[in-house]
């Protein structure tokens, strides 16, 4: 009996490796490709690693295309967006949870509502009210049209519920205005909900591509997903130039993965914190 | 006193502007714009929006290019949930008992959710390369023809489902080991006590004990899907023949591409409709059956 158990167990340990091992295998396969000469990537059947690893081939799609800046793009709204966002969900659920006013039933099934609405539905009149507004082809159109997520609020709110009202009361007793006890008293209290907001939210935002597609035709503006997306397209022609396609993919990828690595606990545990937030 | 009455009346309404401004410019005036918008016929660039009352509907009624789309957006939405919800618990069942290693497993299943659709997808186009690419050299070394993944109108839905698979099960395994953890363990015991087999505890007691999470990745899994974009636009752009274009695609391409913003819109209610009904379903749902702790 034990010994069934522990085959069962050594059967699992397989099955989980090779699984591993078919996930991870696309990630391998770039690489790997990123390295090959444009003759030994058409080779059939391939390779399963380069003869001559040309690690060249990075520098050189890094310089095909203007890299450094559609990161840069990527970085300075998702950064932007993930301190408005911190702001205004932080308000709008201390309004929600600490504040009593009349109107709060009317925003908080106004915000339902919009729970509902699929984002992409809405992005041609969306478009069209940012281009009357005259903000496209901007940052700050790229930033504030991005600017509240729903999502969020539902997440402060969630945990700005389980802090006692006593606290925001000792507070008030104290003659603190709103503001200060929001950012000095629950917000750290609830610091992990925010670091799960700015951790999910930055990446989305990082690696969102069809809208900020819509809105910006100025390459200069383009985040990453997009200037990665017109390489493949433009100048690699549809794919005569895979190796530095499939590097160019991999240093797009690799920062995520990096920021994963680092912050797995955090990601993981905003799964606890989504699958709440969607009950409360 | 009334002053500081109505300062204090006014000032949670302060507090909710910074949210609330956005929302109505961003999400309530487009959803009221798109609306008036189906009803009106406009091409872009003529000054004038013509009112046209349903005609755009019955037109999208009359359109064959509508029921493909509807239907290719059933097989997206069906051929991506329920391998995802599936595959998901089947793993977070295998990995929740004691596993050497499954922190890097965990790991490693979850990592293509944090990465960019449009750069996997490139990844996976040149996997899907008919002619040196690894998925037909995988089928060949099994001694099967080649496929076109993406060329041929048979598969290239699938291809695409595959990528998407690819990218979901590793997070709805989380989701699915966070709930797995939090079953008690004295309802198993007392299972076990009753002499319940494996398959009965699960059924009886773990599956209710989890409906909530089932619910929940059932619901965004759906809506993601209904919303699906990145990976069509990198793999397919709708095509072959329509094989792979969604509503969600068709609503882009008369809007952007041929720029029938009347049309365009008809579909766009059309999906919104098609979400809030879901979400009010899933909503009445969870309140009837799904067991909270």
């Amino acid at each position: 009996m034990r010994m069934l158990s522990s085959l069962g167990g050594l059967a699992r340990q397989i099955l989980f490796a090779a699984l591993a091992l078919l996930m991870a295998f696309p990630f391998y396969w770039m690489v790997t490709s990123a390295l090959k000469t444009n003759d030994e990537i058409w080779r059939s059947p391939p390779t399963l690693w380069p003869e001559v690893p040309l690690w060249g081939n990075f520098a050189a799609a890094w310089n095909e295309a203007p890299f450094a800046r559609y990161m840069g793009n990527s970085i300075f709204v998702a950064g932007s967006i993930v301190i408005l966002q911190i702001i205004n969900s932080g308000m709008m659920a201390y309004a929600l949870t600490h504040m009593k006013f009349r109107l709060k039933g009317v925003f908080a099934g106004v915000i339902l509502f919009g729970y509902m609405v699929p984002a992409t539905a809405v992005y041609l009149p969306g478009y069209l009210i940012l281009s009357e507004l005259h903000l496209l082809n901007s940052y700050a159109g790229l930033i504030l049209s991005n600017s509240v997520s729903i999502f969020a609020i539902f997440l402060i709110r969630q945990a700005f519920l389980q802090v006692s009202h006593e606290l925001v009361e000792a507070g008030e007793v104290d003659g603190a205005s709103h503001m200060r006890i929001l950012w000095t008293v629950l917000v750290p209290v609830t610091r992990s909900s925010f670091a799960v907001l700015a951790l999910i939210t930055f990446i989305d935002q990082y690696n969102n591509y069809f809208w900020p597609m819509l809105i910006t035709k100025d390459p200069s503006l383009q985040l990453v997903s997009a200037g990665l997306r017109s390489f493949f397209v433009e100048g690699g022609a549809y794919g005569l130039k895979w190796p530095l396609i499939m590097a160019a993919s991999a240093f797009t990828i690799a920062p995520l993965l990096l920021v994963f690595l680092l912050a797995q606990r955090t990601i993981m545990q905003s799964v606890n914190m989504t699958a709440g937030s969607s009950k409360g | 006193m009334t002053r500081s009455k109505f300062i204090g009346g006014l000032k949670p309404v302060l507090f909710t502007l910074p949210a609330m401004v956005p929302f109505a410019v961003f999400w309530l005036a487009p959803l009221l714009y798109v609306l008036y918008l189906s009803f009106t016929e406009w091409d872009f660039m003529s000054p004038e929006k013509t009112f046209v009352g349903l005609q755009n509907y019955t037109d999208l009624l009359s359109n064959p290019a509508f029921y493909k789309a509807l239907k290719v957006t059933a097989l997206f939405c069906i051929g991506s949930v329920l391998p995802v919800i599936l595959l998901g618990l089947g793993l977070a069942l295998l990995m929740n008992r004691k596993l050497k290693g499954s922190a890097l497993y965990q790991v490693l299943l979850f990592s293509p959710w944090v990465t960019p659709t449009v750069a996997v997808s490139i990844v996976w186009s040149w996997i899907y390369q008919p002619e040196a690419g690894l998925a037909n050299a995988v089928l060949n070394f099994f001694g099967l023809e080649s496929i076109g993944w993406l060329q041929d109108p048979k598969w290239a839905l699938t291809g695409v489902l595959l990528v998407t698979i690819w990218k979901s099960v590793g997070w709805a395994m989380i989701f699915y080991l966070v709930a797995l953890r939090n079953v008690p363990s004295d309802l198993l015991e007392a299972g076990d006590l009753d002499g319940a087999s494996p398959l009965q505890k699960f059924l009886r007691i773990t599956l209710p004990l989890i409906s909530p999470t089932t619910l929940f990745l059932f619901v965004v899994q759906l809506i993601s899907a209904l919303q699906a974009y990145d990976q069509i636009n990198v793999l397919t752009q709708g095509g072959p023949s329509g094989s792979t274009r969604t509503l969600l695609y068709l609503y882009y391409q008369s809007a952007f591409e041929s720029f029938q913003i009347g049309e365009a819109s008809s579909v766009a209610v059309v999906l919104i409709f098609l979400c809030m009904l879901l979400s009010v379903f899933s909503f009445s749902i969870s309140k009837r059956t799904t067991h909270y702790q």
